[in-house]
């Protein structure tokens, strides 16, 4: 190890503009990145973090699950999740319905976070992951990729799907015993999504992104 | 074996899109001067900018809400007229009463466990950086790495009171209201949410780099993995 990369950060390699070396986000370590075989990652020589994993055909899949995710996405969200019927009547739930029975039932804050987290946030990363990734497809990269794709990476940890199915679940077995509880429709639907969406997690390279952004830097860069 | 990190190289690493890019002087103080990466054009940062003061002052906050989140209702179930206000640990015991004890054990891992783990973690963490401990820093970054994976599944028991709000609604038969420790307890949640991302886990290692400067970092490498890379 003695190539401390100054200025040469960047390399062709595979017709693709990549990273030759890497800092670890979580201790700083500077690194090389070796050659890695398909779906084998990288992990940082002192602490262990996963620096780079090496996916295969990670654009494709990624926009094939994104697409089926959005699909999936809009009818779990037109017809009810659970419905509970009691004393004759029969209440419908939806993840708006949720956002909206909160909201009605003077708590705003916590209607606001679940209308974010479940609806708002999830909406725009499938819709999100879809424009970037038909944008590198296409090499249509233009001044918004950047930023859209930065937003996209940090709302990440704060769509909560998983987490509301879950709770789902916990709501089933709770109501169970005192109530007749109905799975709606879009039940199935939702659980579908959370499976592709996790799919979609798995299967993205953030890196393929950044790397086509850097690719089109470097040609700018040499044509002026 | 010599290496660096990216700070001893002059260089800063972008928290997006991982470009490493050269800067004139890397200091302590740099955060008068910004710095726009050449890739993604986002502001990088050697280190988080007010990392310490910033994470303290969420976790103190987080803190002084886990008081009421536990101690008042975070519903009210209504039945038949009569309402039975619910705290999160009268809720588990509720749930244990009815012989549901998974869910009792989830909810309790959830709600009461992982968040008190985290402001324990995270406070610790905090401390260690302060007091330049040079205690096992791989161990903290996983303890660190840990409290930022599970940290939002707190959230489940917010999203089963707002199912049962919005499912049971029968009027004065039956009838089920958040309570105000809901309130308190999401705005706990979020609020280490955002403690745990403002603190830079760097710090740790900063501390044994400034240390041992450039020459030591060896005793911190793990042989398996000098054998398994060529570098
Ligand atoms: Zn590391
Ligand atoms: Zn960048």
């Amino acid at each position: 190890m003695s190539a401390i990369p100054n200025t040469i950060q960047i390399k062709k390699h595979d017709s693709q503009t990549s990273l030759t070396h890497i800092a670890c986000p979580e201790c700083d370590l500077l690194q090389s990145i070796p050659p890695l075989a398909v779906s084998e990652s990288v992990l940082c020589l002192r602490c262990d973090k996963t620096l780079y994993t090496h996916h295969k055909n990670s654009i494709d899949r990624s926009l094939a699950f994104a697409i089926t995710g959005l699909l999936l996405y809009i009818i779990a969200n037109m017809f009810p999740l659970l419905s509970l019927k009691a004393l004759g009547l029969t209440q419908d739930s939806t993840l708006f319905s949720t956002a909206l029975a909160l909201f009605q039932a003077d708590r705003p804050f916590l209607s606001i976070i679940m209308l974010l987290t479940t609806i708002v946030f999830p909406a725009t990363t499938l819709i999100g992951t879809i424009y970037i990734l038909l944008q590198v497809k296409t090499n249509k990269i233009n001044e918004l990729t950047a930023p859209l794709f930065r937003f996209l990476r940090s709302t990440d940890a704060w769509g909560m799907l998983e987490i509301f199915m879950l709770a789902m679940l916990v709501a089933i077995v709770k109501l169970g015993d005192v109530a007749e509880v109905v799975f709606g429709i879009s039940l199935y639907a939702f659980v579908l999504l959370i499976l592709t969406l996790t799919l979609l997690s798995a299967s993205l390279d953030p890196h393929d992104v950044w790397n086509k952004l850097r690719e089109k830097n470097v040609n700018e860069g040499n044509n002026v | 074996m010599n290496m660096q990190t990216a700070r001893q190289a002059g260089l800063i690493a972008c928290h997006f899109c991982n470009t490493l890019n050269k800067v004139p002087t890397v200091s302590e103080n740099d955060t008068q001067q910004e710095y726009f990466c050449s890739c993604c054009q986002s502001e990088i940062h050697s280190r988080i900018p007010n990392s310490l003061s910033t994470t303290w002052a969420l976790l103190i906050a987080a803190i002084i809400l886990y008081i009421p989140a536990n101690t008042l209702p975070i519903m009210t179930v209504v039945m038949w007229g009569d309402g039975q206000p619910d705290t999160i640990m009268s809720g588990v015991f509720h749930l244990l009463d009815s012989g549901m004890w998974p869910l009792a054990l989830l909810i309790f891992v959830a709600s009461i466990f992982i968040p008190v783990l985290k402001l324990i973690i995270l406070t610790g963490l905090v401390l260690s950086v302060h007091f330049k401990s040079h205690w096992k820093p791989r161990d903290r970054t996983l303890l660190y790495r840990i409290t930022e994976f599970v940290g939002r599944w707190s959230m489940v028991d917010i999203f089963v009171i707002g199912i049962l709000v919005s499912l049971v609604q029968f009027g004065n038969t039956a009838s089920v209201s958040p309570g105000i420790g809901a309130l308190s307890f999401s705005a706990v949640v979020i609020l280490t949410m955002f403690a745990a991302h403002s603190f830079d886990p760097r710090l740790i290692w900063d501390v044994i780099d400034d240390y041992y400067k450039t020459t030591s970092l060896k005793e911190f490498v793990h042989e398996r993995h000098e054998k398994a890379r060529t570098l």
